[in-house]
């Protein structure tokens, strides 16, 4: 078993701390900051499977998608849906496999 | 550079190269930063200047809206003991403050070729714990510094909120 510190500083406790945070953040934060926490979350564990070799060119596709077009929120709703639209696509691809 | 030049050059910057900004530099930003106006005079800001990497790192696991590996954090607090001697309004003053003295902090990052970003999406509790800030001090606003790989193109700007003489009355034609 691993031991406090190291897991402190691994990719896995990051991800951990970054839903609890975003967690609490989305009660006060504009609504559409709720999906833009849950697709960064997703390109963080598609991270974690790149460095762990468990990912495929299909999922680093994913991930690629969402760090192209999440700030997309910043300017444009209508952008920001059709772009989670497009990333539901993508998984649809993966799970008619 | 010319001064419109930086209002209409900078950027909010969510990606940076690993690039450490030297001490000189992050002074000359700090200090832009202090020579803002604020209410009464009060100066009810305070400001944490975050460098360390270790601690940088902290910060980023309670902060979901901090994007990239920016060099410095700046986080801008109210001190609430000195806006309370601006009544009422002391503590929305000093929110206004602290933006001031942030945008003078990003337009002079940008003069010097850095890159920032301002970032609300923390999570308060624990970035209190992290760098030990006291009761009365109020942390509201993160902004990240660093060097970017590239300038993020500007979106655009909305002209209709300029009204001339009587709200609703077009600035420009």
């Amino acid at each position: 078993m691993k031991n406090l510190e190291e897991l402190l500083k691994s990719d896995e406790f990051k991800l951990l701390s970054f839903l609890i945070t975003s967690a609490r953040g989305c009660v006060d934060e504009p609504q559409l900051y709720g999906p833009l926490r849950l697709v960064d979350a997703a390109a963080k564990l598609i991270q974690i499977l790149e460095k762990k070799g468990m990912a495929t060119p299909e999922i680093t596709k994913l991930r690629e998608l969402i760090e192209e077009k999440e700030y997309t929120v910043m300017y444009s709703e209508e952008e920001f849906i059709a772009f989670l639209d497009e990333l539901s696509k993508e998984l649809a691809k993966l799970l008619k496999k | 550079m010319e001064l419109e030049e930086i209002i209409k050059g900078r950027r909010a910057v969510r990606k940076y190269e690993e690039k450490e900004i030297p001490f000189e530099h992050a002074k000359k930003i700090l200090e832009a930063g202090i020579w803002a106006p604020s209410g009464s005079n009060l100066q009810s800001w305070e400001f944490v200047v975050v460098r360390d990497k270790e601690m940088i790192e902290k910060i980023k696991m309670a902060s979901p809206g901090l994007f990239g590996n920016p060099a410095m954090l700046v986080i801008g607090c109210i001190n609430k003991e000195r806006a309370k001697r601006g009544g009422k309004i002391g503590y929305p003053m000093a929110m206004m403050d602290v933006a001031m003295a942030f945008q003078n902090m990003m337009l002079m990052a940008y003069s010097l070729g850095i890159g920032s970003c301002p970032v609300l999406s923390f999570n308060k509790v624990i970035l209190k714990e992290l760098l030990e800030i006291p009761e009365e001090v109020d942390p509201i606003l993160i902004v990240t510094f660093g060097y970017p790989p590239f300038w993020p193109k500007p979106p655009r700007r909305r002209k209709e909120v300029i009204h001339l003489e009587k709200f609703g009355r077009a600035f420009e034609e």
